[in-house]
């Protein structure tokens, strides 16, 4: 949208408001007397976004009816990572019942199959509930988390090298 | 008293809700809300069939082309009938918490945070809050985070509130004039006395308070059945450890 703030309904007498810089109370100018929200606007750096498929000037494919379109136009720079690359061109007819990013709001596209692990993927593939337990547990803090990254972030390669060593972790689960 | 209801919690709350849902409203349930996503369907399948039903994160309850803006735009409108807020506490004064225990700043449970609700909980017409726990850390004097207001002064534009505060043990009704809950029905299997003790804060009874009649063979028969059916792919783990089989 491009506004410099937005109203909001609701809100007041929470103590939302007191930890919530962007979030201020001011007059309503249409109706003197009314307290009402106004918000700053949200312009993220980089949003990054999974696709079914993207296409090679960048317009890619997101699952179910979601606000990702509203989020690519706040960030300053979209980053789209794709389960697989299509070629020709992707229009909003291969995105029936789906959401189509159009090429004019992203600027990279990276072909990562199995890219939103551990999380499922619409209906290509489930949660990993057992790597999401691995990674709760590493996530309690102490020295567990450190161990996590450097196995499955700062010490893999690529994205197919995570992937092969949570297959590694999976077969040693038995 | 300490005969084995044959129902669970859940499906007893499930059908008290079910039964607050009128036809031809519009209704919203959040996205990790089992029990109001029951209670809806199962009113849709019993006496609403011309229910407008909104659950967030479903294919088939979703009337809508983008994302949950969707909803919350709707209900900015002031076209949303009721929706449905749980939280982590609620106090007399109808404030709930969706944030933190403790203080703000270290506190020992940081939850992820309000999402609509705080706007939701002024502009849906009917809110109904539910929880599965009544107990005293919950049900508390003053919440430790104030999410959303139960009660909030005139020129805060409304368009509706608290309405219905749902437990296993207990149905609180807002009394929006006095800005406080009042017991309004007892749930079976509790007692007035089970109700205070587990309660926080000075409950003032309605002078007309009763027990809730308990679920019909038809409606756990429909829950069991129809609903249970349409829940499981959303909400596989709940249908099977919350919903007895028929």
């Amino acid at each position: 949208m491009g506004v410099p703030f937005i109203a909001v309904r609701g809100l007041l007498h929470s103590d939302i408001l007191k930890h919530r810089p962007d979030l201020l109370v001011n007059e309503n100018p249409f109706n003197p007397g009314e307290p009402v929200v106004v918000a700053q606007p949200i312009r993220p750096d980089v949003a990054v976004f999974h696709a079914i498929k993207a296409d090679r000037r960048g317009n890619a494919v997101t699952p179910g009816h979601r606000d990702d379109l509203m989020m690519a136009r706040a960030a300053r720079r979209v980053i789209v990572t794709a389960e697989e690359i299509v070629d020709g061109e992707l229009t909003s007819r291969d995105a029936v019942d789906d959401t189509l990013l159009p090429a004019i709001d992203v600027d990279v596209v990276a072909h990562a199959p199995l890219g939103a692990h551990p999380c499922g993927f619409g209906s290509l593939y489930e949660h990993d509930d057992a790597h999401c337990r691995e990674y709760m547990a590493a996530a309690q803090g102490g020295d567990s988390f450190r161990v996590y990254l450097e196995r499955y972030v700062y010490g893999v390669g690529s994205h197919g090298e995570y992937l092969e060593r949570v297959d590694a972790a999976r077969q040693a689960r038995g | 008293m300490a005969q084995t209801a044959d129902y669970t919690p859940e499906e007893l709350m499930a059908v008290v809700i079910a039964r607050e849902v009128r036809d031809g409203e519009t209704v919203g349930v959040g996205a990790v809300s089992p029990i109001p996503a029951a209670g809806c369907v199962l009113a849709e399948q019993l006496h609403a069939p011309h229910l407008t039903l909104i659950i967030l994160d479903s294919e088939e309850y979703y009337p809508f082309p983008a994302g949950s803006s969707e909803l919350h735009f709707l209900a900015q409108r002031g076209e949303l009938d009721l929706f449905f807020l749980s939280g982590i506490q609620f106090d007399r004064r109808g404030n709930f918490n969706l944030h933190v225990i403790g203080d703000y700043n270290s506190p020992t449970v940081r939850m992820a945070g309000a999402y609509g609700s705080a706007m939701l909980y002024y502009m849906a017409h009917r809110v109904i809050l539910f929880r599965a726990e009544h107990t005293r850390r919950i049900f508390v004097e003053q919440v430790d985070f104030v999410t959303g207001a139960g009660a909030t002064p005139e020129n805060v534009h409304r368009e509706g509130g608290p309405a219905l505060l749902v437990t296993p043990k207990a149905v609180l009704a807002w009394d929006r004039a006095a800005g406080e809950w009042v017991l309004d029905r007892v749930q079976p299997g509790s007692s007035l006395e089970d109700v205070r003790q587990n309660t926080g804060f000075e409950l003032r009874v309605s002078p007309s308070v009763r027990m809730t009649s308990p679920p019909t063979a038809e409606e756990l028969h429909t829950l069991r059945t129809v609903v249970k059916e349409k829940l499981a792919r959303s909400y596989p783990d709940f249908v099977r450890e919350k919903i007895l089989p028929d």
